[in-house]
């Protein structure tokens, strides 16, 4: 048996990281405690940040390496501190019934999943380094959709939010290494971080005018 | 192919003799972790001693099903671990059958356990009959689909030639396949071995046991049988998981003493490596509320779908 060379073990580490995201993102879907999910999506995130840091090491491509650290600061670090502080601002500790119960739900994830496996078939393929990944992106990015509809409160839709911005990503740094100029990819990443502290914001106001974060509440005019 | 007498004297006897030591160990480090002194690692022989020596009381309305149940579950635990590779690849009994007959022999267990429960007519075995049968008709089919993902990927139902063909592959990392298909196992595991996210194996009159609610109306004799047929079921579950996703040392066909001896202390290192993990889930978890179970079991059914889907997509 000779020594594995780094492109092997890179090509083997990539799908292995993907996949335990894909598993991250299906206990947030059966996980109701807020922090936990906070703390699964951080895990999430540092698990992408990995992938771009093994795919930056391999084509030596330094704006990966940006998008890898970017990453780190942000979606492990500094966006999970955030809603931290917001969970215990607003005192509310645990998402209520979700529309749909548990084991459906997970149903309903894995034939989602099973339609990103479908649809990308015809693109996946050995060659390229973590080529695979795209139907792991699809599937983050349709399930962190499903997330968003099923879910009540208005912070865990913005957890869905970033959980559908990291299918994403991985789909940009896995796929296309070199497609994706450094500015295209600093413009999603501060448009994410912008966008959830806004919605921080609202999420806070919302709790403070209506007493819940109940997003079905909204429809109610008030004046 | 013959059946190697030595190689099925001696897994016999290791999985009679090394099942109650893993459950004691487990105990042991459980308390330890809790910041108790616990029972030593090998007090559970000494119960098994006791309750083999005890008279027993039967219910008079038993039938010959509550007498006939714990040798079933007793000798279909060990005769499932004798189908698994535990030190040597090909299992003694592999002639007989593969994954299927193993988890065939378990539910058959099962089922005269939920029967034994059921028989004597007392509520808390009816209770508990019912609840075991709701857990596993989930747990179940994830274990199956689990274990097909590693058959799949094998070529082959028989678990030696799984275990072989994990290990003589070109250097691999685990395969993602494989990785969900881990993690359905481990929440299968804890269902079926009665641990606590799922059922809490250190309770004996609670309304929210399920296992010890079936053992509930045994004694002597009898519960020593069930209390053993236990220990071996959870011994053959680890050394699926153990040896089926992560073979690393295992002795082959014509191994060497040496070898076998290399393969015995991996393959103990590994058990105990596993043991930790489920003290330090059983210790940090709370006991999920009985109606929560299914989510948990479903969570695990949906992964080891997943896994199945997966082999197709990086083959």
């Amino acid at each position: 048996m000779h020594p594995p060379t780094t492109l092997e073990i890179s090509s083997q580490v990539i799908p292995l990281m993907a996949t335990l995201m894909l598993v991250v993102q299906l206990l947030l879907i059966a996980q109701r405690m807020l922090l936990t999910n906070i703390r699964l999506f951080a895990i999430q995130s540092l698990l992408l940040s990995g992938i771009a840091a093994v795919v930056a090491f391999n084509y030596n491509a330094s704006h990966v390496y940006v998008v890898a650290v970017l990453t780190f600061i942000g979606k492990v670090v500094f966006l999970p501190w955030l809603l931290n502080r917001l969970v215990h601002r607003i005192q509310i500790h645990q998402d209520v019934e979700p529309l749909l119960n548990a084991p459906s739900s997970m149903l309903i994830c894995a034939a989602l999943t099973l339609l990103g496996y479908s649809v990308t078939r015809p693109f996946t393929s050995l060659e390229k380094l973590g080529n695979n990944t795209l139907a792991i992106a699809l599937a983050l990015l349709l399930t962190g959709f499903f997330l968003m509809i099923n879910r009540r409160k208005a912070l865990t839709q913005v957890l869905a939010l970033l959980t559908v911005e990291n299918g994403v990503m991985l789909a940009a740094v896995a796929l296309t290494t070199y497609g994706m100029p450094l500015v295209v990819e600093l413009g999603i990443f501060f448009d994410v971080m912008v966008a959830v502290m806004v919605l921080g914001i609202l999420v806070y106001r919302i709790r403070e005018n209506f007493d819940s974060m109940d997003t079905g509440k909204l429809d109610q005019l008030k004046g | 192919m013959n059946l190697d007498p030595l190689n099925f004297l001696g897994q016999t006897l290791a999985l009679l003799l090394l099942a109650p030591l893993l459950s004691g160990c487990i105990k042991n480090w459980k308390a330890k972790l809790q910041n108790r002194r616990g029972p030593r690692p090998w007090q559970v022989y000494f119960d098994i001693a006791k309750f083999l020596r005890k008279d027993m009381v039967i219910s008079e309305h038993a039938s010959w099903v509550f007498s006939f149940a714990p040798y079933v579950v007793f000798l279909t635990a060990l005769l499932a671990g004798l189908m698994v590779p535990m030190i040597n690849a090909p299992a003694p009994l592999r002639l007989f059958g593969g994954v299927l007959a193993v988890v065939g022999l378990l539910a058959l267990g099962r089922f005269f356990l939920a029967l034994g429960g059921l028989d004597p007519a007392s509520a808390f075995g009816g209770m508990g009959s019912s609840r075991e049968m709701t857990i596993s008709a989930i747990a179940e089919p994830a274990m199956m689909l689990a274990i097909f993902t590693v058959a799949i990927t094998a070529g082959s139902t028989d678990l030696s030639q799984i275990a072989q063909s994990t290990q003589s592959a070109t250097w691999k990392l685990l395969n993602p396949a494989h990785v969900l298909a881990f993690a359905a196992m481990f929440v299968v595991l804890l269902a079926e071995t009665g641990r606590i996210p799922v059922d809490n194996p250190a309770t004996h009159l609670e309304l929210t046991m399920i296992h010890e609610a079936m053992l509930l109306e045994y004694s002597g004799r009898y519960l020593a049988f069930m209390e053993w047929g236990a220990s071996i079921k959870q011994l053959v579950l680890m050394t699926l998981l153990v040896n089926v996703f992560f073979p690393v040392g295992l002795a082959g066909p014509q191994a060497s003493v040496a070898a076998l001896g290399i393969s015995l202390a991996a393959y103990l290192a590994k058990l105990l490596a596993l043991s930790a993990v489920v003290v330090v889930v059983e210790t940090t978890n709370a006991k999920m509320r009985l109606f929560r179970v299914p989510d948990l079991l479903s969570t695990a059914f949906v992964l080891a779908a997943l896994a199945l889907l997966s082999t197709f997509l990086f083959q």
